[in-house]
Order: structure tokens, then C-alpha cells, then sequence
């Protein structure tokens, strides 16, 4: 690899000015994207900011909601109790990210920026309704996830801002969740993958989430599957409607790992998997 | 024309590292990889290069005590860290109980994947003294062996770690 600048700010404005006066500069934090990329052969960058160095970004405040640090290692957040305990989904889908010496370097900000759309933080993220504080020049702004990824490996971020941190809502009252994910192996890209919430009342879903990954340009919530089951109770019907409704909801393709009509199909599959799971979950608490 | 700021080599840097408990200090190329550093500055060769990519797991180190891929890690971001390397593993001829029990099981066979897997497994076993061969599984998930089969692997760990 050809040799470039590196620099190593320690603040955020810092690290903005810097991005602000070497175009085509390029932010790294855990570096195992940025630099699979660049050995890749991918368009050489004219500069490395690293953002290691910057407290508030490796930062994480987790209590009834959570602030996660966009610079703290996917390692760094599983060890939080709190973040385990109140949002096991999103703990769930961490701990399936590749294996535990990427998990040590690689960052949560890093997955969501990367915009692939097998990120697997992302549909957990999602199904808890995230949010993404971005900072630039003109201060901070906030988006909500689903607005964050614009196609494969594009954000709505600008060149000129860089992902503070993640947040999170306290999860609804009963909330239930599971993450499913087709995969091979360790190390292994998500073929497809489903994260889902569920909160029922009187044998009644009154809170559904789905969020799929890998089967569409972006990781994407399943707003139609929901409604399906939403103000309904799980009965066979309805779960095998909503099965078929996000198996047209989606619109994965065919690639080296899978066939579009399979990850449609898995798609469907986990979306009555994780219905089951979780309305079984609420049997006799009721 | 040729655009200045890429057709210069960016200047070297002077870097110190804390490596197996030494200090180490030398110019680096300011993108250096933290696995270029140890082989080819600091003389540590046991770090084996594999796929390059992050996949194979053969140039695992610890930094802070944390498994890390020195491959996709860049050497300056390791400025003032603890950086153990399979040459700190041994107490001079004393094999640590890992290294042992892989020796004694024949765990390595052309041995290029050893040094990565010893250095996650004694971050597995500081964290974890007794983990179950799931754990084990799990621990060395991102590590790679086209020898073995992985069943001398696991049976060095759990013998690593019987009493």
C-alpha cells in the first residue's frame, strides 16, 4: 500500500477542520472496512483521519436510553451490562459480527457508515427506532436511521460531517426481540437477516417491528409486514400474510453468497420464525 | 500535472511502541500497518501475514490485551498501547500452558496459523480460565488452519485448560 498522510486529532472540531482542508481525505476508526478497502484497490483516499483519538466519540452513555459512541469498538459496547440487558437484540447482532479480533477494532459508527446493506447492527438499530447525531461545521443534526443510508455504501452524511453517535430510545414496555441471520459461518456476510420487536396485549400485537438486512440496497425497516400483524392477533392467517407480504416487501439480488428468490423466501421464513418466537414469549404472562 | 500532495511521499514519523514489554522507537511511513512494524522494523517475524484482509486471522497480536488483527491496524493508532506479540508469549524457555499442550497435542502441523491462534487464545484464557469448547469454537471463529481440522486446536485448549 502506497504510503499516506495520517493525522490524529483530538478533538471533534479538530477532526472536522482537518477534513475541511485535505479534500478527499477519508475518516478511519477501527480501520477493518477502510482498510480492506484500500488494499482492495479502492480509490486512494489523499489522507487518513483517525478518529481512535477522540474521547467523545469512544464514549457511551447507557442507562434508561443509550448514547453509543460511534468510535467505540463493537468489543467496547457488548461489554456494557446495561446495553446487553436493555437492548439484547442489538447485543445479539453485534455478537454475530464477524469474529472477536474484528469485534475488538471495529466500530458501530463504522458499520452504519460503511452502508453496506448487510451491516448487522443495522436492522437491530432499526427495530429500536435509532437515531444517527451527525456534526459538521454547522453544528450537529440528527437523523433517524432509516434516513441515514442512501444506497449501497452511501450515507446522507455529508463530506463534510462525521457520525458522533448512535442513540436509542428506551425500548416500549414488554417489548420482545430477536435477531435471526442466515450465514454459513463465522465470519460469514449475513445472506439475509431479520431483526424483530414485539409487544402484545390481550393476545393482541400492538407493537411490531421488522427491519431485514442483505435484501435490499439499504437495510431497511418492513413497514408493510407490520401492519400486517399490527392490531391483530398472531393466528396462522395473519402470520402466513405477513410472511408473504414481506417477501414482496423486500427486493434483494442475486450475488456470489445467494439467489434472490432464496433470500426472499429466507426473508418470509424468518419474518413467521420470529413472529412465533416472540408471541410464544408473551403466552401465559398474560 | 501531478497533483503535488499525492505524488510525494508523506514524511516519516517517529513512533514509540511498547512491545512485550520493551519500548521500541523508529520512523514509520505514517500509514504503516502495525504488522509491516513488528516484521519488517522491529524484527518480530513470528507475526505471520495470511490473507492480508482481515479474514485469516494469522497476524492476530494483542493490544491493551485485546485480539487485534495487526493487518488491518495502523501502527501510529497504536502510539502509547501494550502490544504483546507470540514472541512474548514464552517466560524465556518456559512455554506458556497453551503453548504447551499445542506442542504436546501436535495442534500445529506447517504452523503459519500458530502465533494467531495462541495470541487469541491466551486473550481467551486471561478473560475466560475454564471456557467450554463452544467458547473455544467462538473464540477462535476468525481464525484459520488448512492443516489440522481444528480438533487438535480445540483439544490443546481444553487440556490448556484442565487442571
Amino acid at each position: 500500500m502506497h504510503p499516506l498522510p495520517y493525522h490524529r486529532p483530538t478533538s471533534l472540531e479538530a477532526a472536522l477542520e482537518l477534513k475541511a482542508s485535505l479534500p478527499g481525505a477519508r475518516f478511519i476508526a477501527g480501520g477493518t472496512d477502510v482498510m480492506v478497502r484500500l488494499k482492495g484497490g479502492a480509490p486512494r483516499p489523499s489522507a487518513l483521519i483517525s478518529l481512535r483519538g477522540i474521547a467523545e466519540l469512544t464514549r457511551s452513555e447507557v442507562a434508561q436510553s443509550a448514547r453509543l459512541g460511534a468510535a467505540a469498538s463493537v468489543a467496547d459496547l457488548l461489554a456494557i451490562d446495561a446495553l446487553r440487558e436493555g437492548w439484547p437484540v442489538l447485543a445479539d447482532a453485534m455478537n454475530q459480527m464477524a469474529s472477536p479480533q474484528i469485534r475488538s477494532s471495529a466500530t458501530l459508527g463504522g458499520n452504519l457508515c460503511n452502508a453496506a446493506p448487510c451491516a448487522d447492527s443495522a436492522p437491530a438499530l432499526l427495530v429500536h427506532g435509532a437515531r444517527v447525531v451527525l456534526r459538521g461545521p454547522q453544528g450537529e443534526r440528527v437523523l433517524a436511521l432509516e434516513e441515514f443510508f442512501a444506497e449501497p455504501g452511501v450515507t446522507r452524511m455529508g463530506a463534510d460531517e462525521l457520525l458522533m453517535s448512535i442513540d436509542v430510545d428506551p425500548p416500549e414496555p414488554g417489548l420482545q426481540t430477536t435477531f435471526l441471520k442466515k450465514k454459513r459461518v463465522a465470519m460469514d456476510i449475513a445472506i439475509a437477516s431479520v431483526a424483530a420487536g414485539l409487544v402484545m396485549n390481550d393476545g393482541i400485537c400492538t407493537h411490531v417491528r421488522f427491519a431485514a438486512g442483505s435484501v435490499a440496497p439499504v437495510p431497511m425497516r418492513l413497514p408493510a409486514t407490520e401492519a400486517a400483524l399490527c392490531g391483530h392477533p398472531p393466528t396462522d392467517a395473519r402470520i402466513a400474510e405477513a410472511r408473504r407480504i414481506a417477501e414482496e416487501e423486500v427486493s434483494p439480488i442475486t450475488d456470489i453468497r445467494g439467489g434472490a428468490d432464496y433470500r426472499r423466501r429466507i426473508i418470509g421464513v424468518y419474518v413467521e420464525r420470529a413472529t412465533r418466537a416472540l408471541a410464544a414469549r408473551f403466552e401465559g404472562s398474560e | 500535472m501531478t497533483d503535488a500532495t499525492t505524488s510525494t511521499r508523506p514524511a516519516k514519523r517517529i513512533l514509540s511502541l511498547r512491545i512485550n514489554g520493551s519500548t521500541w522507537e523508529g520512523a514509520v511511513e505514517p500509514s504503516a500497518l502495525l504488522l509491516d512494524v513488528l516484521r519488517y522494523q522491529a524484527g518480530l517475524t513470528g507475526t505471520k501475514r495470511g490473507c492480508d484482509m482481515g479474514t485469516c486471522g494469522c497476524c492476530a497480536v494483542r493490544v491493551d490485551g485485546e485480539p487485534r488483527l495487526s493487518c488491518l491496524t495502523l501502527a501510529l493508532d497504536c502510539e502509547g498501547r501494550d502490544i504483546k506479540t507470540i514472541e512474548g508469549v514464552a517466560d524465556g524457555p518456559l512455554l506458556s500452558s497453551l503453548q504447551q499442550e499445542w506442542a504436546d497435542c501436535g495442534a500445529a502441523q506447517c504452523g503459519f496459523c500458530t502465533p494467531g491462534f495462541i495470541m487469541v487464545g491466551e486473550a481467551l484464557l486471561e478473560r475466560n480460565p475454564k471456557p467450554s469448547e463452544a467458547e473455544v469454537r467462538e473464540a477462535i471463529a476468525g481464525n484459520l488452519c488448512r492443516c489440522t481440522g481444528y480438533v487438535k486446536i480445540v483439544e490443546a485448549f481444553m487440556r490448556a485448560t484442565a487442571d
